[in-house]
């Protein structure tokens, strides 16, 4: 399965491929490490992936945004949001547009790699 | 400034607190919170997020390097340049800011993160006379949360 990360943040970026590269997620093939939305959708173009973790505040384009175009152009993608953003209403909003699950910011690596194998079942 | 009561304020405590506990098994312990009515501190870096929506002001983190540093690896980053401490500082405040909507709700609009190296004379424009100051410390690093902020009239 191909993952492609999504969130301004270079050190979360990173912490979440560092995760995924070594946890039992490590089949787990990173395609991309993208800083807004719009990156988002163009290595969605280039590479298909099949799972996204998502970030929901970012320059550009934010990720309610990103989701949508992201399910338009594959409707089978599982995208998983990890926003600090913890109030109700976000977390109906991102899952309305698309997303199949949400992670709060602040995370640890258990609840990251146990929300993503949740995703892909 | 009349913005915030106590219990909102208390949301922005446990925000911060939860962050590092949860973050990196370690507690930070909240030295003082108090309307603040000398100068706005400014330690090595800061990550500052705009307030809007149904409130206006601003939130902000500031800390030292030797925090950053050792928050960083923590993490098990090991690219610990100021490019990542920036990044770093930016991401708590941006969490403590989004973790705050659980009481606020999603009135209220956080900005991306804007991040300072140093004392900047910008903070103090942005920021109101009076702001809430949070002091506290995690591992012996000495961290501030400023917060300014009130509803929009």
């Amino acid at each position: 399965m191909r993952l492609l990360v999504v969130d301004d943040s270079n050190i979360i970026r990173s912490r979440i491929a560092r995760i995924a590269l070594y946890s039992e997620l490590s089949h787990l093939k990173i395609v991309g490490l993208a800083r807004n939305g719009r990156e988002a959708i163009d290595i969605c173009w280039r590479h298909s992936p099949d799972l996204v973790t998502m970030d929901l505040t970012m320059p550009h384009m934010d990720g309610i945004d990103c989701i949508e175009r992201l399910i338009d152009l594959d409707a089978t993608l599982n995208i998983l949001v990890i926003s600090a953003l913890n109030d109700k209403a976000t977390a109906i909003e991102a899952l309305k547009r698309g997303a199949r699950g949400f992670l709060h910011k602040p995370f640890t690596d258990e609840q990251l790699v146990e929300a993503l194998l949740e995703i892909m079942r | 400034m009349a913005g915030i009561n106590e219990t909102e304020l208390k949301v922005f405590i446990d925000s911060v607190t939860h962050y590092f506990s949860h973050l990196t098994q370690e507690s930070a312990e909240v030295r003082s919170a108090y309307l603040n009515n000398a100068s706005i501190p400014q330690l090595d870096y800061t990550g500052l997020i705009s307030i809007t929506g149904q409130y206006r002001g601003c939130v902000y983190f500031t800390t030292t390097e030797r925090c950053l540093r050792k928050l960083l690896r923590s993490m098990r980053e090991s690219d610990l340049r100021e490019e990542n401490l920036l990044d770093a500082v930016g991401e708590i405040a941006n969490t403590i800011a989004g973790n705050a909507r659980r009481h606020f709700g999603n009135t209220l609009l956080i900005s991306v993160p804007q991040t300072m190296r140093g004392a900047v004379d910008k903070i103090g424009v942005v920021v109101r006379a009076r702001p809430y100051s949070i002091m506290l410390s995690w591992a012996g690093h000495d961290a501030v949360v400023i917060v300014d902020i009130e509803l929009d009239s």
